[in-house]
């Protein structure tokens, strides 16, 4: 244990190379005043996988790590989506998981937004269209924003949910 | 015998029911007028899943199974539809009239069920447990799937196997790079042609790159889940580092679409010295992990699937080894040449599925060192034969099986067994002596996958 805390106290604060350092820098900045500024500081995500790979998934749990942080920001992934403002949607509405789906949004107490992440909802996924998948999701639910990619990087999913704040 | 798998294949009058073991492959036709089979449930306890998505799938009747529900098919799932049938050809469905999922489940004075998702709790793919309970302690589980079915058995069918891959490698996210060696193992035997050990020795370093990214994720998430959450911090971002390597060498986070016929430049020295940065920090994870009694106290006897109900139950892969079992499809002579030394454990608890994992990705950074090279060789690859082709892969979660029969150059039937299929199974074994509250680190300590399991 004592190893742990010379390291931590030699080591400090994990950094990366300065571009991309600044690039994320710049990015936190603005998401963080956004989220002050349009969510009182504090804006809470309901993850719902409706049929992904679990690519998506790994990304948003990547959001969490040392790099990203993205906690820090005013931005927290929620256990229930009666704490919610938005709903992230992953996967590519399976007919299983429809019902399911529609019913965390309905739990979510408006004012609410969706936000769809990768490319499954919208169907641009290589997977087709078999008697198993409903997507795109849009017919199913109210799509504020998308955020593209297969899987979308954290930093993409950053990017992608400062957009999203921009246009609310 | 061990059983491997059970599925089933539409002939021309017949279903042909294929039964996959250790070291046979069973084969048994039924006509599709009367296709009625006998269960291997009594012997297999394994089996039922793969009977019981086999009714689904084809409407074949296994007379004297136990279990008779539906498994894929859930409550507004159009009754008397067998989708995987040739003739079924509807692209879309529209919901029934919902008939309630009778779950296995315990009854008595005081005894209460609690269901728990199918959406979790944190980011997790959607699952659906139900839970016998008096007071905290956990009497019966049943674990029921298939919320994720894609229906990807049936999108192949037609597709040459080049069309396939793309949908192959996104079958299970976590294991993508291993479902992409059995597609290149397949399209090597149709091709009749070999790797050459360039390529061969490229591909098993993406495969245990993979490997430790997923273990390190868990390493982290293990202890997080009994509330050390440094733990997470510190292998999250080792996780993360690993990841941009997948990047640096494939052009994806996730090594979608890395593995192929062609070379590739890799940057030996920098990524020997990654593998280098890499062994000094799981040491010194190790060292500090293990040094935390509050922590062993939560690992140590939690979860614990004894050897005799991981053979019955055909585990494979780290719940398999953390139990005794010496399963693991790397042992070969390639493998042991480039330093594979197989993890093991024998308490079959959440401490030994951690330390599987640790000793794994100790064992995969030394082998990846070795299976580094400067790669010279690119395949040209011949037509493809028709023909029925099994192969088999270690995924980071364990031994994952695919077939696939190819008729007129075109996948005629694809069926793939994910190493979860199994384990999921048994996890109900896990939890005896245990209280719900633990049931998240035990389920962590397995950390199965959903996508892959469910199609």
């Amino acid at each position: 244990m004592i190893k742990f805390w010379n390291k931590r106290v030699k080591h400090g604060v994990l950094t990366e190379n300065i571009e991309l350092d600044r690039e994320l820098e710049k990015i936190k900045k603005e998401i963080q005043d956004s989220v002050k500024k349009k969510f009182a500081g504090s804006l809470a995500i309901r993850m719902v996988d409706s049929g992904s790979c679990n690519a998506c998934e790994a990304e948003c749990n990547a959001l969490a790590n040392p790099y990203y942080d993205l906690e820090r920001l005013g931005i927290y992934f929620v256990a229930s989506p009666r704490h919610a403002d938005v709903m992230l949607l992953s996967g590519i509405m399976t007919f299983n998981m429809t019902p399911h789906a529609k019913e965390a949004y309905e739990q979510i107490p408006a004012p609410k937004w969706v936000i769809s992440l990768g490319d499954c909802p919208a169907m641009q996924a290589p997977f087709e269209k078999t008697y198993a998948i409903n997507a795109p999701a849009e017919n199913h639910l109210p799509i504020t924003h998308h955020i593209a990619g297969c899987p979308p990087s954290p930093l993409e999913i950053m990017q992608g949910l400062l957009e999203f704040l921009r246009k609310i | 015998m061990r059983l491997i798998a059970r599925y089933a294949k539409e002939l021309q009058n017949d279903f042909e029911i294929i039964t996959v073991y250790e070291e046979t492959i069973e084969k048994e036709l039924v006509s599709k007028e009367q296709p009625k089979i006998k269960t291997l449930a009594k012997k297999y306890p394994a089996a039922i899943w793969f009977e019981r998505k086999m009714h689904d799938d084809f409407g074949i009747i296994v007379e004297d199974a136990f279990d008779k529900r539906p498994l894929v098919q859930q409550e507004r799932f159009p009754k008397d539809i067998h989708p995987l049938r040739k003739d079924f050809t509807n692209t879309q469905l529209e919901e029934t009239e919902y008939i309630p999922y009778k779950y296995e489940a315990i009854s008595g004075d005081g005894v209460f069920q609690v269901a728990v998702g199918p959406i979790h709790a944190g980011i997790i793919e959607p699952g659906h447990f139900q839970f016998s309970q008096a007071g905290e302690d956990m009497l019966h589980l049943e674990v029921r799937h298939f919320y994720k079915n894609r229906g990807i058995e049936k999108m192949l069918e037609g597709k040459t196997l080049r069309e396939a891959k793309p949908v192959i490698e996104r079958t299970s996210g976590n294991e993508s790079i291993a479902y992409q060696i059995c597609w290149r193992d397949i399209y090597l035997q149709a091709s009749q042609q070999e790797l050459p050990l360039a390529l061969k020795k490229r591909h098993a370093l993406l495969l245990e790159l993979e490997r430790v990214i997923h273990h390190l994720t868990d390493l982290g998430f293990i202890p997080n889940d009994a509330g050390f959450g440094a733990a997470l911090a510190y292998g999250s971002k080792l996780a993360e580092d690993a990841r941009r390597k997948m990047k640096e060498l494939t052009g994806h986070r996730f090594g979608f679409g890395a593995i192929d016929f062609e070379n590739h430049f890799i940057d030996t020295a920098t990524f020997s010295e990654w593998l280098h940065e890499l062994e000094e920090s799981i040491e010194f994870f190790e060292d500090w992990i293990m040094d935390i009694p509050s922590l062993w106290d939560r690992f140590d006897t939690t979860g614990i699937l004894s050897l005799k109900k991981a053979l019955k139950y055909n585990t494979v892969g780290v719940v398999a080894r953390a139990s005794g079992l010496s399963l693991d499809r790397r042992i070969n002579s390639f493998y042991l040449e480039h330093g594979f030394i197989m993890a093991s454990e024998v308490s079959g608890d959440v401490g030994a599925r951690f330390k599987v994992r640790l000793q794994e990705v100790k064992n995969s950074i030394t082998m990846m060192q070795h299976f580094l090279e400067e790669d010279t060789s690119t395949l040209e690859l011949s037509s493809i034969h028709d023909g029925s082709y099994h192969t088999f892969t270690e995924s980071s979660i364990g031994e994952l099986f695919m077939a696939i029969d190819i008729k007129d150059g075109v996948i005629e039937r694809f069926f793939v067994r994910d190493p979860s299929f199994m384990n999921w199974q048994a996890l109900h074994l896990m939890m005896r002596s245990d209280i719900i509250a633990d049931f998240p680190l035990i389920n962590k300590s397995c950390d199965l996958s959903y996508a892959g399991n469910d199609l």
